[in-house]
């Protein structure tokens, strides 16, 4: 028994040991972009020409950050992202946390089946849904003189069919969770409907709420093909697609400067992840553990 | 009194607006009553070169009292011909853009007559090339005029001292600066010799780098080379033609030349062929100077040993490669006036010197009295690299596609056909009848409506 | 309460998809009514179907890809002690969190003709260098390479998820009776994560079927259209070409996949939904 013990252990560190191994190669290969971005975005122009080492800096500069940081065009690009993906999580939210409580606790008719529909919309890829919007942002500007295309709050009209379907799922889920006994007795204590949502419902479900939030604005700041469709000129456009068509200038190479632009581009929900990332994967797993 | 006073002083908010944000503004904003402007203009590669014409277009919001909107849009990824073909469809956008070779002719029917303006220009800067004429004019009427920043033409740039040891070929001598070619040598610079050239110089381990990929580089190179050898894909009337002996001759002389050429030259865009240059990997390059602007930027050494000279000759003459821009008024402009009288202020002879300054020789104007300016003569290292680049009497600019009806070239062009035949039937490993079949059933697709 | 939610999903979703149905049978300057003229354009094209055997391809190789590694990375974590997990949960899951467009070009500069970092190794070993996104097969490895780094994270987190959630009790009961490593995997925690894999794997198939960013950045469908997925190429004869209706016809190809995985998905709902 105790042989069988020990050998049991044995095999235990074993795995440990060859599971550290394995880790430490996906490590790598997972962080090899972001890592060579940082490199790059460290070197200057002559230096990268120069076609020595790319994995390492012989003589780090600061001068990529320091031009991008200083280019209006690019903190437009910013400015742009930023404004559109708060809004769109102020959207989302105003959106998605009513209509989850409704379709959690206000048993109506088709109530059901629109529970269902929520969660197929998430299903519809905004690949299929680029073309005809196209067409009809082109029919409402005849018809009343609007204008849609190119203008970068069209992206606040647009994103939230990618983020309120999700989020209203993760959040029915949360509400679901909560004993029904709750709110009877509010009701009971002459509480309306909307009472019951901010003072029991939106404090209990705070986890699912913030998970909702990084996940709409994760999606809204990454969102790439519908502001390569619907915005062109230089101040209507957000960072993914500023970055991609403006920086990369064609015959001269600023890889430098991309990559620093990438890696800035990148930098907020890096580090809402590093700050919130217990709350982003429990969203992101809040299904997986009902499974 | 105190009108001049507000004047003055307004004039000078908007030059110091202009030379502060000069660097890097997409946008300048002046606030005046004369209307509004908004311009898409190229975004040029030579770093620097957007700032003379922001700068002239603001002295002019200035002395017009209009308020003027510059976007400057690049054509990496094909941005400006999505912008224009959002911007048609969508019937509203910028007032005045940037239109490449084929999109006058495109959008002819969406586009604002400007006979009167370049009745005026070509009677002030000369008269324009036949290919001008034919992509800029429709129905009589010319429906945009030859922009400056950004026309280039996209001849070889060579390194001299590889091209000496390993070619055996002096481009100095050939094409010398400031004096005539050299009359024997230019006449043998044929493809024949340049095939030659490319397999000395791949042996020696410093391949061409002609790009094959889908962007203009690699179209326009295709181009010249087609056009050189006589082979059309589509007719002027529109039938296919690709079928022909001309066209599988280049193919033919295709499948010689790339495997002197990197392998990955299916994958190239604009930017690739001047790494290779710049990178210091490449003998030559068919490219505008912005990979020489570059190398003197951030590899002086490479570039002080390159030199611009024309393309090889081809059966039917020296082909060109040339991207011409043009400023096109869209008909939904509500301030057409406005845009005519911008589309004057930066055609002069003044304005299109300081803009070819500006861009260190990259711009070509169109018009034949502009091809004599100082810039050309005088860039360096090395002196005189760029003097063979303006174009001289005997030489055909091209255009690829060409003489296809517009609306098929464009396709032919922004779809990369002849780029993609020269790939199915070298890298693809197709016959070359298969290629020209594959060619001929996506023309058909072209021609729907 | 729920009148918003309807209200953007009948708007901006139902209404573009029936839209685009209604796009695909007009004819390119949408004046006319072809009825399937598109489609049998399409059909007609070599390049259409090469599009579609490499969206197939594409979308089932990268899911696979994905689902393996995040399988196995799950595990790896799962295997270490629970104080160092974190730590190399998060650094495991930063694919997933920088946008796509952003990373893949980072990938793009490491896979670069001229100057590719990973080439710069294999020089460094003697090997020769890989034409990455130069020759159409290591295009389209490329192509599936990156879209795996940039989901198996997610499918790893997943499944580091359900497997803290298999109940240790019964991997003692197996071992008890005599069970090895790959028996306990087989029967106890393969049958506990039935579930999420089939879900997740469901998913990620409807995403990468309808990838758009990281072809179109990493190689814009070149060479030779070679690496085109629908939402690449129904951009490019839509947006790029201003041909309309075909663009939505081809998205429309993207259609029959979506029904099948959300018949699926339907089917699992309503099973949870009874067993609740």
């Amino acid at each position: 028994m105790a042989v069988a013990r020990t050998s049991m252990k044995g095999d235990r560190r074993k795995a440990m040991i060859w599971s550290y191994v394995f880790l430490g190669m996906f490590v790598v290969f997972f962080l090899t972009p972001p890592v060579y971005m940082l490199i790059t975005s460290l070197k200057s122009n002559a230096e990268i020409s120069a076609a020595v080492s790319p994995w390492w800096i012989f003589a780090p500069t600061l001068e990529n950050y320091v031009e991008l940081l200083s280019s209006p065009t690019y903190l437009t690009f910013f400015r742009n992202s930023a404004l559109v993906s708060i809004l769109v999580v102020t959207i989302t939210m105003l959106v998605s946390i009513p209509a989850a409580f409704a379709l959690s606790r206000m048993k109506f008719w088709g109530s059901a089946t629109l529970a269902t529909g929520v969660f197929l919309t998430y299903l519809i890829p905004e690949t299929l849904l680029f073309i005809p919007l196209f067409k009809i942002f082109v029919f409402v500007h005849d018809l009343t003189g609007i204008e849609l295309i190119n203008r970068w709050w069209v992206l606040v009209i647009l994103y939230p069919t990618l983020t309120v379907p999700f989020c209203t799922w993760i959040m029915i889920g949360y509400f679901g969770s909560i004993p029904k006994e709750l709110d009877e007795a509010a009701l009971i204590d002459g509480a309306g409907y909307l009472q019951i949502l901010t003072k029991i419902f939106i404090p209990v479900a705070l986890p699912g709420i913030i998970a909702a939030t990084i996940f709409a604005f994760t999606v809204s700041w990454a969102q790439f093909l519908y502001p390569l469709a619907f915005t062109t000129s230089a101040d209507q456009l957000v960072l993914p697609v500023g970055i991609i068509t403006t920086l990369i200038r064609g015959d001269v190479f600023t890889w430098g400067q991309i990559m620093t632009g990438a890696l800035l581009g990148a930098a907020p929900p890096l580090i809402i992840y590093a700050f919130l990332m217990d709350y982003y994967i429990a969203g992101l797993t809040a299904g997986a553990t009902k499974g | 009194m105190a009108t001049r006073k507000f004047n003055r002083r307004r004039f000078l908010k908007a030059t110091a607006a202009a030379s502060t944000t000069a660097v890097f503004a997409p946008y300048i904003s002046t606030s005046h009553a004369a209307g509004k402007l908004e311009v898409g203009f190229w975004d040029h590669w030579v770093p620097g070169g957007n700032d003379v014409l922001t700068k002239m277009c603001n002295e002019w919001a200035a002395k017009e009292k209009v308020e003027i909107k510059i976007d400057y849009i690049p054509s990496q990824g094909n941005k400006n011909l999505l912008t224009i073909a959002a911007e048609s469809q969508a019937k509203s956008g910028h007032d005045m853009l940037a239109f490449p070779t084929w999109w006058p002719a495109d959008k002819a029917k969406e586009l604002e007559p400007v006979d009167d303006v370049m009745k005026d220009l070509i009677s002030a800067n000369g008269t324009v090339s036949p290919l001008m004429e034919y992509l800029g004019k429709h129905g009589g009427n010319w429906v945009a005029i030859p922009a400056t920043p950004g026309s280039q033409i996209k001849g070889p740039c060579g390194r001299i001292d590889l091209f000496k040891q390993h070619a055996g070929i002096d481009i100095q001598k050939m094409y010398p600066a400031g004096a005539p070619p050299d009359k024997a040598l230019s006449d043998s610079w044929t493809w024949d010799t340049f095939l030659v050239a490319a397999e000395k110089c791949h042996k020696a381990g410093s391949p061409f780098g002609i790009g094959l990929g889908g962007t203009t580089d690699s179209v326009d190179s295709m181009g010249a080379l087609f056009g050189s050898y006589g082979a059309e894909l589509v007719d002027a009337k529109g039938n296919i033609t690709v079928n022909s002996d001309a066209v599988k001759q280049v193919l033919e002389y295709m499948k010689k030349l790339v495997p002197f050429l990197p392998p990955d030259v299916f994958a190239w865009d604009d930017a690739s062929n001047n790494k290779w240059l710049v990178s210091g990997k490449g003998a030559l390059i068919m490219n505008p100077p912005s990979a020489w602007a570059v190398a003197k930027r951030d590899a002086v050494k490479v570039a002080e040993q390159l030199w611009t000279f024309p393309t090889p000759r081809g059966p039917k003459g020296r082909y060109q490669p040339y991207l011409p821009f043009f400023w096109g008024i869209w008909k939904f402009s509500k301030n057409k006036s406005a845009a005519k009288s911008l589309m004057r202020h930066i055609s002069t002879r003044s304005a299109v010197e300081k803009m070819v300054a500006a861009s260190q020789g990259y711009d070509i104007p169109a018009f034949s009295k502009l091809n004599d300016f100082k810039t050309w003569a005088e860039e360096g290292p090395p002196k005189g690299t760029l003097y063979n680049y303006p174009p001289k009497p005997g030489q055909i600019l091209s255009i690829s596609a060409f003489p296809a009806p517009p609306k098929i070239a464009a396709q032919i062009y922004t779809q990369a056909i002849t780029t993609k035949m020269v790939a199915k039937c070298t890298q693809g490993g197709e016959s070359i009848d298969k290629a020209i079949a594959w060619a001929a059933s996506e023309l058909q697709g072209f021609m729907r409506s | 309460m729920a009148l918003p939610l309807i209200l953007i999903i009948v708007l901006l979703v139902g209404y573009p998809a029936l839209f685009s149905i209604h796009m695909a049978t007009l004819n390119k300057s949408m004046e006319r009514f072809v009825g399937f003229e598109n489609f049998t354009f399409l059909f007609s094209r070599e390049t259409f179907w090469m599009v579609v055997r490499q969206s197939v391809v594409f979308a089932v190789t990268a899911v696979v890809f994905k689902a393996l590694i995040g399988f196995c990375v799950a595990h790896f974590v799962h295997n270490i002690p629970a104080k160092g997990q974190r730590k190399w949960r998060g650094m495991l899951l930063v694919p997933w969190v920088i946008p796509p467009a952003m990373s893949t070009l980072a990938w793009l500069w490491l896979f670069d003709p001229s100057y590719s970092a990973f080439n710069w190794i294999l020089e460094g070993v003697g090997i020769a260098p890989v034409n990455w996104l130069g020759d159409p097969n290591w295009a389209r490895f490329a192509v599936i390479l990156v879209n795996v780094w940039f989901g198996a994270p997610f499918f790893m987190i997943m499944y580091l998820a359900a497997l803290k959630s298999v109940p240790e009790q019964l991997y003692e009961a197996a071992a008890i009776d005599g069970a090895n490593w790959w028996q306990k995997l087989w029967y106890v925690t393969l049958p506990m994560m039935r579930n999420i894999i089939a879900i997740t794997v469901l998913f990620s198939l409807i995403v990468t079927f309808a990838n758009f960013d990281i072809v179109r950045v990493l190689t814009a469908g070149g060479p030779v259209d070679q690496t085109h997925v629908f939402a690449t190429w129904a951009f490019k004869l839509g947006i790029e070409s201003s041909d309309l209706p075909l663009g939505a016809a081809v998205s429309l190809f993207m259609f029959p996949i979506l029904a099948i995985a959300a018949i699926f998905i339907l089917r699992d709902i309503n099973q949870r939904g009874n067993e609740a």
